[in-house]
């Protein structure tokens, strides 16, 4: 048995792994070390089953099905007959733009705070109850949040896709979050009020307008007028014209939502928006959360291209939360690799920067480097 | 709270109507038959009629307790008329009418009853708050205004003004009315009292639904496209970027905006001014831009994909339309 497997099948056997909600309806997919294709529509009567299951064929990868079905195991949708789906989302750090570029640890921390703000969405936007909502480190490169209320179990693929062009603020009509009003005294000025009490995007784009030029009359001039100047559209006059204008006076009413220089803010709405907004996914994958039939990975399970645990994260305890020692669960045993390719890692608090050639390291490094394909045991 | 008779010839399709029609012991043998339900049975054929010309069924002025009699019977009996004549077609434009035929009458209702009537459909509407749940089963969300993020939402409650809420009902109406008589049957005794209605209707559809663009080949169609023009051909709503997907590529192919026309009325919703209008101004002539269709990734992004061996080797549903063409073009010179 090659060593990865071996590890995995030590872990299996005294796995703690969180079964979910209704197994006996789900379907179940796995892949295995040295196979492409995906095993698929396989059910478990309970939790037992699984495990045996996980303990005998050691899968590289766990996967479980959104959807409730009739008949889980069936080869076709039609004879699994669709019951219900939970709804998921994933957030990965391909979604965030310049993703390439970002260091594994630093992609992770931008990725969770698109997590807390997709939290923020679904707790205060639409109401779910912190209980309903479950999150998860993937293992690989970000995290899943999964919603789980009798709410949302039978909404079909359009409508989930409403919920996400929600969170992405996807069709979003300005008039819809802002109102221009024209005030006369001695010309017509015209102006636009925005609301921060309220709720949703109106409240959320409003209370981003305000904290952004906030910042910015806080800035020294030179530097809030370079940072204007990276959005679309505004010049050195509008931004000299933005800075110096942001005088005590006007930042009151700016705080009690009358904002004069439409022109100006009119361009910072569509930047400041997507900033807001969740980033979700790129546009390729883009029907993943909207579908009702996806595959997610089994909490418990490992990820097989890292060795990580798809960890729970608990909600109040989010910021602390550090995947790369909470989701790492082998040993301290020291072993030989021998690296192909050089890499730096930090993982439980150690530093790792391992250069090609034979050494010796701790057995959760080994995993992880065998994992990504960056190291054989020697 | 109980409705009263007026109300239920007003709503016919709610649990009150049934009740009620149980309570009266009246069935459908006497009302096709007897002499005296003459009057439901020509109000039958007007909904019916009217639902098919305008879209949408008037109201007629209810003066006394027979009239709404009358009234309340008209639309089993409408219901019987449209499931003999068996198009799909008249089916959606008939279930459409109906709902809009009852968001005209339900606007003018107080709040209570607007309630009590959503409250039928699942819609629990409570100081104009509906949960984002129900809202997003009835809301036609391929219009922008009606897009969810376009929305005052707090704490899962979308905030809806009453006419809003009455939209929502007008949308479950159609739905369940639609739904019911997908599955309906009609007792042959309709075809022996309406049966030249019947008959007329059936062959004016027929020719309706044969009515095709020529000059195209449209055998050489994507499947995105050809999906598109059968849910608009059998009157499904079909969201916003469905319709822009499809009157881009019609235009780049050479359609002109009568054949693009043709195809959009068949949809139970059409509005030739309006349709004539956004036609005209997505390919260029009112508005002065032409719009290019939308590429593969793009129709895949909106959910409309349904992709077919072809389309791996095309990444836009105009070059699936060249190669094919080219394809079929070529095994025809074989055959020669």
């Amino acid at each position: 048995m090659n060593y990865l497997r071996k590890k995995f099948y030590e872990y299996y056997l005294k796995a703690d792994i969180e079964a979910p909600y209704r197994i006996e309806r789900r379907e179940f997919a796995f892949l295995f070390f040295n196979e492409s294709t995906m095993k698929r529509h396989i059910s478990f009567k309970n939790k037992e089953w699984l495990l045996r299951y996980l303990k005998t064929s050691i899968p590289a990868h766990v996967y479980y099905s959104s959807a409730y079905y009739n008949n889980p195991s069936a080869g076709t949708m039609r004879e699994k007959k669709w019951m219900g789906a939970d709804l998921i989302f994933d957030l990965d750090a391909d979604h965030l733009p310049n993703a390439n570029k970002l260091r594994y640890e630093e992609s992770l921390e931008r990725i969770k705070e698109e997590l807390k703000k997709l939290l923020s969405f679904l707790i205060d936007d639409f109401g779910f109850d912190e209980k309903s909502i479950s999150i998860y480190f993937s293992g690989g490169r970000g995290y899943h949040c999964h919603v789980h209320d009798k709410k949302i179990l039978n909404l079909g693929n359009q409508e989930r896709r409403e919920i996400v062009d929600y969170i992405m603020a996807r069709g979003l009509d300005y008039s819809h979050v802002i109102v221009e009003r024209s005030i006369y005294s001695k010309t017509y000025t015209k102006t636009i009020e925005i609301t921060p009490s309220s709720p949703g995007w109106r409240g959320r784009i409003a209370r981003g307008i305000i904290s952004f030029l906030e910042e910015v009359k806080s800035m020294e001039r030179e530097e809030a007028i370079q940072l204007l100047k990276s959005f679309d559209g505004i010049g050195d006059t509008i931004a000299q014209d933005i800075y110096d204008g942001l005088d005590d006076r006007r930042m009151e009413l700016i705080r009690e939502g009358k904002i004069d220089q439409m022109a100006a803010i009119k361009r910072l709405l569509k930047p400041l928006i997507k900033e807001l907004a969740v980033k979700l996914h790129s546009s390729t994958d883009e029907p993943v959360t909207a579908d009702i039939k996806r595959l997610i990975r089994l909490p418990g399970s490992l990820h097989g291209k890292t060795g990580f645990r798809v960890t729970r994260v608990n909600l109040n305890n989010l910021e602390d939360f550090n995947p790369l020692e909470e989701a790492v669960v082998f040993g301290e045993e020291m072993v030989k690799i021998d690296v192909k390719k050089p890499f730096k890692i930090k993982l439980k608090g150690n530093d790792f920067a391992l250069k090609e050639g034979v050494v010796k390291v701790p057995e959760y490094v080994a995993v992880f480097a065998l994992a990504r394909n960056m190291a054989n045991i020697f | 709270m109980e409705f009263e008779i007026c109300q239920i010839a007003r709503y016919p399709f709610i649990e009150d109507a049934k009740n009620w029609v149980k309570k009266e012991k009246i069935d459908i043998q006497e009302v096709l038959y007897e002499p005296i339900y003459e009057r439901a049975r020509a109000r039958a054929v007007e909904r019916v009629e009217q639902a098919l010309k305008y879209g949408v069924i008037k109201e007629k002025a209810l003066l006394d307790e027979i009239e709404c009699m009358m009234e309340i019977f008209s639309y089993p009996l409408a219901r019987l008329i449209v499931a003999a004549v068996e198009s799909e077609y008249l089916v959606r434009r008939y279930a459409l009418a109906e709902a809009k035929k009852a968001y005209e009458s339900l606007k003018k209702e107080e709040t209570a009853i607007i309630q009590k009537i959503a409250r039928e459909f699942g819609i629990e509407a409570k100081d104009g708050m509906v949960h984002f749940s129900d809202y997003l089963k009835f809301a036609p969300t391929w219009d922008i205004k009606w897009k969810l993020v376009n929305r005052v939402m707090d704490k899962g409650y979308v905030e809806l003004s009453n006419d809003e809420i009455c939209r929502l009902i007008q949308e479950a109406i159609r739905n369940k009315i639609q739904n019911e008589l997908f599955y309906m049957f009609a007792p042959p005794d309709i075809n022996k009292i309406f049966g030249e209605l019947i008959s007329k209707l059936k062959n004016k559809l027929l020719a309706k639904e044969i009515k095709k663009v020529e000059g195209i080949s449209e055998k050489d169609y994507p499947p995105c496209i050809k999906n598109l023009i059968a849910a608009i051909k059998s009157g499904m709503n079909v969201p916003h970027v469905g319709r822009f997907t499809l009157v881009t590529f019609l235009n780049a192919i050479g359609a002109s905006t009568e054949d693009i026309l043709k195809i959009f009325s068949s949809s139970p919703d059409f509005n030739e001014e309006k349709t004539r209008y956004q036609i005209e101004h997505i390919t260029g002539k009112i508005s002065g831009t032409v719009y290019a269709p939308p590429k593969c990734a793009t129709i895949r992004t909106w959910g409309l994909c349904f992709p077919d061996e072809l389309c791996k080797k095309a990444n836009h549903p105009l070059l699936y339309y060249r190669l094919k063409r080219r394809k079929n073009e070529l095994s025809k010179e074989k055959i020669l």
